[in-house]
């Protein structure tokens, strides 16, 4: 501990505390600009000069990066100290008049008017260094740095371009005290003041706006910490220590009993039609594209706008993308046509467009569908039935320039029809979804031709799976809209309930059995279960059959190479006799 | 022969020295003074010269001084030189040949002796060679 | 490299090739040399050796004929048979081509009886004229190495230390520090894996000063010497050579003894078989002078920004990459082979009680005799102005003498007795700095001189810390209106003001010393500014726009008879007058620009 007077009072510190931080325990207050305590000391704005005695000598020192050594003598507000502080300020002053905490300060000094020229009476920016100091120190990504000397000094990225070392991280805004650089929420990411140029969003962000929960998550590849083992700039200014990086994915094993597959679909991926120009044209989206545009929340705050930023005056929305067809899937994905009605709707109400909607059949099957389709007939939307052959941007005459060229054969009229629109929104179809494939391997699940997973029976058995006790809901057993979807999960939940409530559960007799004595441990039966019901029993190296799982197919009974696996009611012997039987006749 | 122990590193001192040593100005055990100019030139004043400068070489000496001057002003007994041993007075040498020069080398400048055949006389012309 | 024998010549020519000798057709002064030469049939007795800087800069381009130390300057490329066939083939050495002081009938042949040189004592530059700085033989013939090989065998590093301490060496560099005090701290200095640096500094970047230059130059084998002896002393594996790119030739001189060094295995591993590794290594500067700073020297070593950071922790104890590291001038390394050569008693027999041994000075400005000398401290500024450097050109009153760089003041011409040392030049106002001297004579204006170092300042100054970047252009901006006749009384106030707070409050040795120019010339030549801000004049008529330039009527009508020559340079017409009669200025057209001035043969132009 060492023992030093900071004006006038005593007081003992430990070794290595600079003298900005002892006179702190005396309630001293020392001004700063470019000290933060997160970040190392910098010493270059010469705001905090005290004057200190130590063996006889005084001189004036910066508070914030000097150490204090037994004996000294500090006087914070002596005359030098605070002569050499004010025209520092006032020099600033001259430098950033903009820039809010020197204002401050030099209010507090009593300085109005820097006796010097002012050059930018908007200049912010107080060379502090903060924002170089922490993009180095704290995040790793040293994307900007102070260029050209003396007078010329300003913070910029290497050669004044966009930098590839940001990460967009916004410490640099977070540390700068005079608010020089901004940054702001465009498109949902952050993007820092322009002048800048700085990077893309975040490594720490809420996937959407509407999450839930409404809970940040880290972006593993972005995340500088994970690259350089520094930054963590997050952990260290969350109040309540809520950010832990060393988190990993955990495997929870739970026992259950039932288990209800709702995974879902995914939207059909309108490039696999190129004709109609999706990720080559501007304005041709997918639906739900739109519904992001739409949304509140979204990118322009619900405003339908196109890519240049203006309203579009003409729409076009083309239905069964992917749906309906030999080349692709030939189901009906039974929502589009709602939605796109919806969708007709909704610009109606915003934008006063005329909007083309291109149909093959409407199917309004619901309650309240068909009336909500005629209120579009007298809101003025244009039906035209025909599959959209074509989208193109290639005018042909004066009125299509700078339009989508929806090329489509009106089969009403029995023309084709160019019909030139601003925006044209894709109703793209449902597939199932992504990893489907993995899931069905997995549980062990059946799929129809459209690949989604399989019901038991169409009519009788819609929520079921072929496997005891996997319940199906939602789209990933076939396109449905929401009523249905709440509905078959119903469904599904009563039935695992019911099973979990009956505690005891009949069995078909007709299973498979294996003779103990006669099974050798080939487990060929085992590889060719399709219910994955046979096991292997290694203490006594033989299969067994779970009698839950089984549904009698008679698969292993006839792989056996000893007989040693037996159908219930239907042994050899049993069929030798029946057929017997029937050669007597 | 790179890589120097220390022994090598003063042996390449002495070497260096053996042609160095004539920019220096310190002591000098010797000086030969050849008297060039024109007559002394067309005498052969040039081999003379380079007969001495020879015999320094050979010897690997760096304590003996090569110089030229001017015309010394005895014209028909060219080629001259004068010698000169550190403290003693200087001695004129005339009508010299090579052969004389490699006698007197090694009889006045290593043996110290005035080779009194082959001298003009002892003149009082005294370089400060300090 | 020459292993095979030497031979021996009788003659060697030592043509200076130094940078100002080379930018002035030295090399072509060698090649006519040996063209005549071998034209001669002189090849095998006379030798054309190039050595680096002689000193006499003045008087470039020169040449020293060894033996006889017959010293020829200002020679032309014509001169050069004439040269030959007189002194080389006759044995007459020519004198019209020798150095005549300017009121002396006769020319002053030999070298060290020429003022110039007389006065100088030679310790860093011992080698000065006498070595081919590229050939590492012509240094170990003139002992070279010498001391490295006591130092290595027959020295403890704490002797070392001892030895360079009781020397009283103090770093050359311009703060002074004792070079002792600086190794021994370096060597208790605790490095966690041992490792630990030595860096010579080569970024010299005063205007005018070329002492390091020539050192590099003319010598380089004595500061890798230098270094090789300090790191047995500290404990260090690796050294840094960091020369400013300006200085292309050191730059090649450096690297080609380095070669050579290594070659002959003194430097690397097990140097001359005492299992002693040593390295260097060759850093050069970027273009700014804050990087002559030792703690923005070591960030621009590691490729960081070059600006200063706060000391302490200074580099002996955290220095490059945060280790310890001995920085030191090169004219110090230069000085530490012969202090263990000869002992550091020897060394502190020359000097002043404070300041020991020599230090070397580049004499610039309103001097009969530019060039670099060396010179024992205590040696008065008379001495060096009027005794070496051979007074005032034209006659002039000699008014007061730049030293230590835009870092040093001004000492005026009432100080001319001054000893030079350390403490002195501090106590007058000045510093030592590295060596720099401008001189300056009546014609100088020293609100100009004050406003030339303060606008090389504030350009240099990296910008870092507040009072610098921004109180060396605010007080820029005032002396530049004083000197165009706009200042006033406040300006004086606030000047002062500005360079108490720099001085006192700016991070580094930069900022601190930039107002000295300033605060000298206000405490010798205060009266200088009153006229600037009170009358409106330039006492030495420097400050043009405050020149009132007038035509003595009797002058040009009695001696010029008209000639109308002022009328037909000016530029915006202001003379009214034809051929025959007086000539006038007219001094609402007048621009200042002082041409009249310059083109009046009858000095009928005169200047208030």
């Amino acid at each position: 501990m060492i023992t030093v007077t900071i004006d006038g009072k005593k007081i003992q510190v430990e070794e290595g505390t600079n003298i900005l931080k002892a006179a702190e325990k005396l309630d001293i207050k020392i001004p700063t600009l470019c000290y933060h305590p997160l970040i190392e000391p910098y010493a270059a704005c010469r705001v905090c000069l005290v004057e200190v005695t130590l063996r006889g000598k005084t001189e004036l020192v910066t508070a914030c990066n000097t150490k204090v050594q037994e004996g000294m003598d500090i006087q914070t507000t002596s005359p030098r100290a605070v002569q050499s502080r004010r025209l520092n300020v006032e020099m600033l002053l001259a430098r950033a008049p903009a820039a809010e905490p020197l204002q401050r300060l030099a209010r507090e000094m009593g300085l109005e008017k820097p006796r010097f020229p002012v050059r930018d009476p908007q200049e912010k920016c107080i060379l502090c260094g903060l924002c170089v100091r922490a993009c180095e120190e704290i995040v790793g990504a040293c994307a900007i740095s102070f260029v050209d000397r003396g007078i010329e000094r300003k913070v910029m990225p290497p050669f004044g371009e966009p930098s590839v070392a940001c990460i967009g991280c916004t410490a640099c805004a977070y540390f700068c005290p005079t608010g020089a650089i901004t940054y702001e929420d465009k498109y949902g990411r952050k993007v820092i003041h322009d002048e800048l140029y700085l990077g893309p969003s975040t490594a720490i962000r809420v996937p959407i706006r509407q999450a839930v929960p409404m809970v940040p998550f880290i972006d593993e590849k972005a995340c500088i910490h994970f690259k350089t083992g520094r930054c963590q700039l997050c952990a260290k200014v969350c109040d309540r220590q809520a950010i832990n990086h060393e988190m990993e994915d955990e495997v929870i094993e739970v026992e259950v009993g039932s288990i209800i597959m709702a995974t879902g679909f995914k939207p059909f991926d309108a490039r696999r039609i190129p004709a109609y120009g999706y990720g080559r044209l501007s304005n041709v989206i997918t639906a739900l594209e739109f519904e992001h545009l739409v949304n509140a929340s979204g990118p322009t705050g619900g405003k339908i706008l196109l890519t240049n930023g203006e309203e579009p005056k003409s729409v076009g929305i083309v239905h069964c993308v992917g749906s309906r067809d030999e080349h692709y899937n030939e189901y009906c994905s039974r929502v589009c046509c709602m939605y796109s009605l919806k969708f007709a709707h909704l610009i109606k109400e915003k934008t006063k467009a005329e909007i083309y909607d291109f149909y093959i059949d409407l199917r309004c099957f619901g309650k309240g569908y068909e009336e909500f389709y005629h209120r579009l007939l007298e809101e003025g939307t244009k039906f035209i039935r025909g599959r959209v052959a074509e989208i193109t941007d290639l005018a042909l005459t004066k009125e299509e320039e700078g339009k989508l060229i929806i090329r489509v054969e009106d089969t009403l009229l029995g023309v084709v029809r160019r019909i030139p629109v601003d925006m044209v929104i894709l109703a793209t179809g449902l597939e199932p979804s992504v990893d489907h494939n993995q899931i069905a391997k997995i549980f062990n699940i059946s799929c129809s031709q459209d690949m989604f997973f399989l019901e038991r029976h169409p009519k009788l058995a819609p929520v079921s799976s072929f496997s005891d006790g996997i319940f199906l809901a939602g789209c990933c057993q076939g396109p449905k809209d929401i009523p249905d979807s709440v509905a078959q999960a119903g469904a599904a939940a009563a039935e695992a309930l019911a099973l979990a409530d009956k505690g005891v559960f009949a069995l078909e007799p007709v299973t498979a059995e294996i003779n103990e004595e006669l099974c050798s441990g080939c487990q060929i039966c085992i590889g060719l279960c399709p219910f994955k019901a046979i096991t292997y029993d290694r203490e006594k190296d033989i299969s067994v059959v779970n009698d839950a799982l089984c549904k009698g197919c008679g698969t292993c009974v006839a792989a056996c190479p000893s007989g040693a696996a037996q159908q219930r009611h239907f042994r050899d012997r049993q069929i030798m006799a029946e057929i017997e039987g029937l050669l007597i006749l | 022969m790179p890589k120097l122990t220390i022994e090598e590193l003063e042996k390449l001192r002495e070497e260096a020295r053996k042609t160095t040593f004539i920019r220096e100005q310190g002591q000098f055990r010797a000086k030969i003074n050849v008297h060039m100019g024109t007559c002394g030139l067309a005498a052969g004043a040039r081999h003379i010269l380079n007969a001495f400068l020879q015999e320094i070489e050979k010897r690997g000496l760096t304590d003996v001084l090569l110089t030229t001057s001017g015309c010394a002003g005895l014209c028909s007994r060219e080629p001259m030189a004068t010698i000169e041993i550190a403290g003693q007075a200087p001695v004129k040498y005339i009508d010299l040949t090579e052969k004389k020069v490699e006698e007197i080398f090694e009889k006045h400048i290593q043996g110290g002796e005035i080779v009194t055949a082959y001298a003009l006389g002892i003149g009082s012309e005294k370089t400060d060679l300090s | 490299m020459a292993v095979e024998k030497e031979k021996l010549y009788r003659v060697h020519l030592m043509v200076c090739a130094g940078t100002g000798c080379v930018s002035n057709h030295a090399f072509e002064i060698k090649e006519a040399l040996e063209k005549e030469i071998k034209r001669r049939g002189l090849e095998k007795e006379v030798k054309v050796v190039t050595t680096g800087c002689n000193g006499f800069c003045e008087r470039g381009p020169l040449m020293v004929v060894q033996p006889g130390n017959i010293f020829y300057q200002m020679l032309t490329v014509k001169d050069i048979p004439y040269l030959v066939e007189e002194h080389l083939l006759k044995g007459r050495p020519v004198k019209k081509l020798m150095y005549q002081p300017p009121e002396e009938k006769t020319p002053v042949p030999v070298l060290s009886e020429i003022n110039f040189f007389k006065k100088q004592v030679l310790v860093a530059l011992r080698n000065r004229g006498l070595i081919d700085p590229e050939k590492i033989e012509d240094y170990i013939a003139r002992d070279g190495y010498k001391a490295l090989v006591k130092a290595l065998t027959q020295m403890t590093p704490e002797e070392i230390i001892h030895e360079v301490t009781i020397s009283g060496l103090r770093g050359r560099g311009g703060a002074g520090f004792p070079t002792g005090l600086k190794w021994q701290l370096v060597r208790n200095a605790i490095s966690p894996d041992n490792e630990k640096y030595l860096v010579c500094n080569g970024d010299e970047g005063d205007p005018g000063a070329f002492m390091d230059r020539s050192i590099l130059e003319a010598d380089p084998h004595s500061v890798i010497e230098g270094m090789l002896i300090g790191a047995k002393a500290i404990g260090a594996t690796q050294g840094f050579i960091y020369v400013r790119n300006e200085y292309p030739l050191a730059v090649k001189r450096i690297l080609i003894a380095l070669d050579q060094a290594r070659y002959y295995g003194l430097l690397g591993h097990d140097i001359l078989g005492t299992g002693f590794d040593f390295d260097i290594r060759v850093v050069r500067g970027a273009g700014a002078f804050v990087c002559g700073e030792e703690t923005a020297l070591l960030a621009s070593i590691e490729g960081r920004l070059g600006e200063p950071r706060p000391r302490p922790p200074y580099p002996a104890e955290k220095g490059l990459w945060g280790k310890p590291t001995c920085i030191n001038n090169v004219e110090t390394w230069a000085n530490i082979p012969v202090i263990i050569d000869r002992g550091g008693k020897w060394f502190a027999s020359i000097g002043t009680a404070t300041s020991k041994g020599t230090k070397v000075f580049s004499i610039v400005g309103k001097i009969n005799n530019t060039g670099l000398v060396e010179v024992p401290m205590g040696i008065t500024l008379r001495e060096i102005i009027y005794d070496i450097g051979g007074g005032i050109p034209g006659g002039k009153k000699f008014k007061a003498v730049q030293t230590g760089g835009p870092s040093g003041g001004c000492i005026p011409a009432e100080l001319i007795n001054l000893p030079i040392d350390y403490e002195s030049l501090t106590a007058a106002g000045s510093m030592m700095g590295s060596g720099g001297m401008v001189v300056m004579d009546e014609d100088t204006c020293m609100v100009d001189v004050a406003r030339y170092f303060l606008s090389f300042t504030q350009d240099e100054s990296c910008g870092k810390c507040t009072p610098c970047r921004e109180g060396t252009k605010a007080m820029l901006d005032i002396l530049t209106r004083i000197t165009e006749g706009k200042g006033t009384e406040e300006d004086l106030g606030l000047l002062e003001e500005l360079a108490d707070t720099i001085k006192e409050a700016s991070l580094c040795g930069l900022g601190k010393t930039a107002p000295n120019p300033v605060l000298t010339t206000l405490r010798y030549f205060r009266d200088e500014y009153i006229a600037h801000i009170q009358d409106k004049k330039c006492p030495a008529h420097v400050c043009r726009s405050l020149n009132v330039y007038k035509i003595d009527p009797q002058i040009c009508f009695e001696k010029g008879h008209g000639c109308d020559v002022c009328r037909r340079n000016c530029a915006t017409d202001a003379i009214i007058g034809s051929k025959g009669e007086a000539h006038k200025i007219d001094q609402t057209k007048c621009i200042k620009c002082g041409v009249c001035f310059d083109v009046c043969h009858f000095g009928a132009v005169k200047v208030e």
